[in-house]
């Protein structure tokens, strides 16, 4: 086994992924069996020289660094919880501190 | 031109086969709606389906996937723009494996897709449901998506054309990424006019992406009378002992055809292919990794909520919205540029890319215009073949990876059919020699019995 049971869910935490327990085994079965496939890259000799390879223009061209409005699927309002008048409506400075769970006011 | 009522019908006949993705009533609407605003232009009126990981302002964009299930893109795709703006429809958005993460089109969350001739085979992928469309004579031509094969494969599966265009040849605006140093939007077509004439529509500068090489839209060449002054090589890797006889019948044959054209055909080899593969499934994995970072359960589709805090709410969401093949993917990606194994796998991967596509130049330096091969080992598999089994799988892409790697034009078109099935040949180019591809395309074509059994 390339991988053990601990590194996949070390790395599963890495990724930000939950993986059940009961598919760990043939998880971590699988992921080895596809490193160790991909090892066979290491036996090539002389590959340290060369230089990596992307394909593409050789100098990336930038977007012209315009602000331009973002094309939401919602609109502020319909995001936000509380909106008016063009504002978001959030709790008062200190709000927080002063009423531990009622939220105090907004504006 | 196709009327609307024929489009609706041809989609509905090929409801079977788990396809299409959009309900066809919507399909309808959209479509009627677009004929009413649709320009005059080179693809006036024609119909083109769509892989679900392009986006669309007429269609939901899922990917295939439970954590896009819904979305709807707030822009749309260039090439997307460019075929609307050549007259053509769009026709639905097509099933495909989640992310583009598969050859079968069997990791879809929205379920697996039909071969067309053999229902028990898969349509190959990922782009398998724009194959199928085609195929079963829905669509004259759908848009895929290519990272390491994913038209070619299931166009030479399913008996059709495919093209994968120059990296940078179309622009990938709106194309969602999964490998951005592979991606690039391609073209499955009923005939190589078709797909040709689509790819050109799509093709050309896009200052909305930086990888779209600066150059004017494609042209389509006229088709020559023969191919005289072409020298085709044969790449002797592409050929290995256990290829499927049939499919060496059907090469075999064509390589015949390419000599009484008037082509100049030379053995040639490219040492570098046996680790095409393996290089591959750690570059792409990788680039995989980070591009799905962003699939969160905040930005995108549904989240799965009833979690103590913001991290085990990234978890559960990524946890239950991905499929296993992605999952997988996303593990192999995050483990080879993790700490310690960068230099390892990543890195040299990196090199052995390199080497990949140096192969390609010295082959096309050395005065050879084309290089024809098989476009799979085999043809279509059955259904639940290579599922629990991930390598076998991805053998399936080992004649298609290299021109992903090497960033080179390649074109699949059928050559014949063992048991029913059909089998795919492939040309590659050399970068941005698409005509040249497409004129041996066009002359092949025409002299190869594509549907006759061999």
């Amino acid at each position: 086994m390339s991988v053990t049971r601990q590194e996949v869910e070390r790395i599963a935490r890495l990724a930000e992924l939950h993986v059940d327990d009961a598919a760990l085994p043939v998880l971590t079965e699988q992921m080895s069996r596809i490193l160790d496939y991909v090892s066979q890259i290491a036996a090539v000799p002389g590959t340290e020289t060369v230089q990596p390879f992307t394909p593409g223009p050789a100098a990336l061209r930038y977007r012209i660094d315009d602000v331009r409005p973002v094309p939401l699927a919602l609109t502020p309002a319909q995001l936000a919880p509380a909106f008016r008048d063009g504002f978001f409506l959030v709790p008062r400075l200190g709000a927080f501190d002063a009423t531990a769970g009622d939220g105090g006011d907004t504006e | 031109m196709t009327s609307i009522a024929e489009t609706a019908s041809t989609l509905a006949g090929a409801a079977s086969l788990n396809a299409l993705l959009t309900p066809l009533s919507e399909v309808t609407a959209s479509l009627t709606e677009q004929a009413a605003r649709a320009p005059a232009g080179p693809l006036a009126g024609m119909p083109v389906a769509v892989k679900d990981n392009i986006c669309t302002l007429e269609y939901t964009t899922s990917c295939g996937s439970r954590i896009l299930e819904g979305y709807r893109s707030p822009f749309e795709a260039t090439a997307i723009t460019r075929l609307k703006a050549a007259g053509a429809l769009i026709a639905g958005k097509t099933n495909c494996d989640e992310f583009a993460m598969g050859s079968s089109t069997e990791h879809s969350a929205f379920g697996r897709t039909m071969h067309p001739t053999d229902p028990s085979r898969v349509p190959g992928g990922s782009s398998g449901g724009s194959a199928a469309l085609v195929a079963a004579g829905a669509v004259p031509a759908a848009l895929g998506s290519e990272t390491g094969g994913s038209v070619r494969q299931p166009a030479s599966f399913c008996g059709i054309v495919g093209i994968k265009p120059t990296y940078g040849r179309v622009s990938r605006y709106g194309l969602v990424a999964f490998g951005s140093s592979l991606d690039q939007i391609g073209v499955c077509g009923r005939t190589v006019s078709d797909a040709a004439r689509v790819l050109a529509a799509i093709s050309g500068r896009d200052p909305m992406d930086s990888t779209c090489e600066d150059r004017d839209p494609f042209q389509l060449p006229a088709p020559p009378e023969n191919l005289q002054g072409f020298v085709i090589g044969i790449p002797k890797e592409y050929f290995p002992p256990d290829l499927d006889p049939g499919v060496r019948r059907a090469c075999e044959r064509v390589i015949r055809l390419l000599k009484d054209l008037g082509a100049a055909v030379r053995d040639v080899s490219l040492p570098h292919t046996a680790y095409a593969i393996p290089t591959y499934y750690i570059i792409a994995p990788a680039e995989a990794s980070s591009n799905l970072a962003r699939y969160d359960g905040v930005r995108y589709g549904p989240r799965f909520n009833g979690v103590p805090d913001v991290r085990a709410l990234y978890q559960s969401t990524r946890g239950k919205g991905f499929g296993a093949e992605v999952r997988r993917r996303i593990l192999v990606g995050t483990y080879v540029l993790s700490a310690g194994y960068y230099d390892a796998y990543y890195r040299r991967a990196q090199r052995m890319r390199a080497l990949i596509a140096q192969d390609f130049r010295n082959v096309f330096d050395r005065g050879v215009d084309l290089l024809f091969t098989p476009s799979t080992p085999t043809p279509a598999f059955k259904a639940g073949e290579k599922t629990g089994d991930p390598v076998a799988m991805y053998l399936a892409d080992i004649f298609t990876v290299t021109a992903n790697l090497a960033g080179i034009p390649g074109l699949t078109l059928p050559i014949g059919r063992v048991d029913g099935l059909p089998i795919g040949g492939q040309l590659l180019a050399p970068a941005f020699l698409e005509d040249e591809m497409l004129e041996a395309a066009f002359t092949l074509e025409r002299a190869v019995p594509g549907t006759d059994e061999v």
